[in-house]
């Protein structure tokens, strides 16, 4: 009968039970959303990162990133190709030289980093081709052909045909330079990755270092993330003499990043709560004030104080269930939507998103591995804020309640 | 010292608010003995302390000096938790301003006392027909308060005070809120009861009506005993 109470007491005052559980539903709804929108965010810098930037694994010679020393480039290329080639975890697979060096324009000079890349393999390991904003992707039958990035264009102030020369030091310790004209522009949705890297075609860079067709890395993008860890160690395995890594270690700052944002997802899922909780405690306090008499009675007339919050525990659980159904049905129908459409920043924070490497177009994920942990959040801050009103209530005497 | 033949035995009971800064003597020395199946009036003029004394021997305060004995049991000696247990088993208690809980039926009112003993479904079945055909409101078993008037829920807060098959009733000011005809229909509830259950009633009035339908009548003046006339068998008064 405790329970059929606290049900019924709940709908004593319509418009405030209402008013709490559509807070609750809010609460839950913004918890939901915001771990949906970290979630969406970090799977698809993930993916960025996979797909446009590092791929799931890079296969380099165990020195070559100490400097980026030219000289250090995987000497059995073939053998090294091979064996990737017949993994059939394997999805696309592209070579690379690469060397640090100097641009400069007429008006200026900065530090890149060169990539020297064979077109077809990399318009399918990094998407280069689709990043492409102004001009082609390289013409097999021109020489000297650059892509470089629009953040980096914006910055020496150089337009699609414009010359520039790029100096580097090769295997001899030689500085070597060569001039370049811009193909094309692209823009990726990483700022300081479009600012540094600049594209070459494999073969001249290579003249240029004095490696003729060598490379110093091998970018692998697999079938399936879960095939990461496996790959990784089979390649390693098979080459012993080289440094096969994944792009967590590559990109280690990504991986804490994904991490971190749990912590503060839930961290922002917390305040919110906090906010909430006082609503619950407001809501409940007035509950039992307008019923001192009621309780007093109750208590009177041999009720222990026990059931007393027992029935104030279930009040509060029904309204958190009221509420807790709508939130999550709300949070699900607006993450359908926006997973399909997607959540447009650009307008808003398109400078600041891609500065740190994110997409202005989100796609949000509901958190469903989560949700038992914001469901607990969610009820067990319901169920902590009626404390204080249920104590309240326990501390009510009889004689004085019976008096109101 | 022979305690044990009465249901309501109380010693030397004062209750007095203010003790530290200006003393006021709610009840004052006052002794009381009541035996099974009395239907006993408490009267005086309002802050006589006839609610502080029915209050005292509900359990629902604690007294400043004196000992209360309910049954043989000294009730000032329970610790509170002790003390709603005891009421719950012992006493019915009927408030002034009928204090159904609202958002019961009335069937379930009367039969949330016995929930809370423990009764099995069958035997709480059989006591709320059997109490709501004593008050006369089989009709309206399933009516929520709201639905009742002030004369019915307070019959119904009759019948709820008997469910539990207590010692006794305590009543305070049970015809405050009637009119005529319903403290009349109460009256008859109550005298019926007693008669019928032999259940003793204890309650406070200045209701004249209330007044001349008790076989017993205390007069309260500022918190103690100042008459106590008996009408039956035979009509004893004791003047104090």
């Amino acid at each position: 009968m405790i329970i059929q109470m606290a049900w019924r007491n709940i709908w004593r005052n319509k418009a405030r039970s209402i008013i709490i559980m559509i807070s609750i539903a809010i609460g839950l709804f913004a918890g939901v959303a915001v771990l949906s929108l970290y979630k969406g965010m970090m799977k698809s810098r993930i993916a960025t990162v996979v797909n446009a930037e590092i791929g799931h694994l890079q296969i380099h010679d165990t020195n070559f990133k100490k400097d980026y020393e030219p000289e250090f480039f995987i000497a059995d290329s073939q053998y090294v190709h091979g064996i990737i080639k017949k993994l059939p975890e394997v999805k696309v697979s592209a070579v690379r030289s690469i060397a640090n060096g100097m641009l400069a324009t007429p008006t200026g000079s900065t530090g890149v980093k060169i990539n020297g890349v064979v077109p077809e393999q990399e318009y399918q390991v990094s998407q280069l081709k689709q990043k492409i904003k102004e001009g082609k992707e390289f013409d097999p039958g021109k020489k000297n052909e650059i892509l470089i990035g629009k953040k980096l264009a914006d910055k020496m102030k150089l337009k699609l045909g414009s010359k520039l020369v790029l100096t580097l030091t090769d295997t001899a310790s030689e500085i070597v330079s060569g001039a370049f004209k811009i193909a094309a522009i692209y823009q990726s949705d990483n700022a300081p990755l479009d600012e540094r890297n600049v594209y070459i075609e494999i073969d001249e860079l290579n003249d240029l270092l004095g490696t003729p067709h060598r490379f110093h890395e091998i970018a692998i993008v697999l079938k399936q993330d879960k095939y990461l860890d496996e790959v990784r160690g089979h390649l390693q395995k098979q080459l012993p003499e080289y440094q096969v890594e994944t792009w967590i270690d590559i990109s280690p700052e990504m991986n804490l990043m994904v991490k971190t944002t749990d912590q503060y997802s839930y961290i922002i899922i917390i305040i919110i709560m906090i906010a909430l909780a006082f609503g619950i405690i407001n809501t409940m306090l007035m509950a039992i004030l307008e019923r001192t008499r009621e309780i007093g009675m109750m208590v009177a007339l041999g009720t222990s104080r026990l059931r007393v919050f027992v029935l104030i525990l279930f009040e509060t659980f029904f309204l958190t269930l009221g509420g807790v159904p709508v939130g999550i049905l709300s949070a699900w129908g607006a993450i359908q939507y926006f997973q399909k459409n997607g959540l447009d920043l650009s307008s808003d924070s398109e400078e600041m998103m891609r500065s740190f490497g994110f997409s202005t177009m989100i796609y949000p994920e509901f958190p469903a591995e989560q949700l038992a942990g914001v469901l607990f959040i969610v009820v067990g801050t319901a169920l902590v804020s009626c404390l204080f009103p249920a104590i309240k209530a326990l501390r009510l005497k009889p004689v004085e309640a019976l008096r109101r | 010292m022979e305690k044990s033949k009465a249901i309501i035995d109380a010693h030397n009971v004062s209750k007095i608010y203010n003790p530290e800064t200006i003393p006021v003597y709610a009840v004052n020395n006052v002794h009381l003995h009541i035996d099974e199946g009395e239907f006993t009036a408490l009267v005086g003029p309002s802050g006589s302390g006839k609610t502080t004394l029915l209050n005292l021997i509900g359990g629902l305060d604690k007294t400043d000096s004196g000992n209360i004995y309910i049954n043989g049991i000294d009730i000032t000696r329970l610790s509170a938790g002790e003390l709603i247990n005891f009421r719950l088993m012992n006493i019915g208690f009927v408030f002034q301003s009928f204090n159904l809980i609202p958002v019961l039926t009335a069937r379930e009112n009367v039969e949330f006392i016995m929930l809370l003993q423990g009764t099995d479904k069958k035997a709480r079945q059989q006591r709320v027909q059997q109490l709501f055909r004593e008050i006369g409101l089989e009709d309206k078993i399933d009516s929520r308060p709201a639905q009742l008037s002030g004369g019915q829920q307070q019959r119904v807060a009759v019948a709820r005070a008997l469910a539990s098959k207590p010692r006794f009733v305590l009543a305070d000011e049970p015809t405050a809120n009637l009119d005529s005809k319903s403290a009349a229909n109460l009256l008859d509830v109550m005298e019926l009861l007693n008669r019928e259950e032999k259940m003793t009633f204890l309650f406070s009035t200045h209701d004249q009506r209330v007044i001349e339908r008790a076989r017993r009548v205390i007069t309260l003046v500022d918190g103690a005993i100042a008459s106590d006339v008996s009408a039956t068998p035979v009509l004893q008064t004791t003047e104090r």
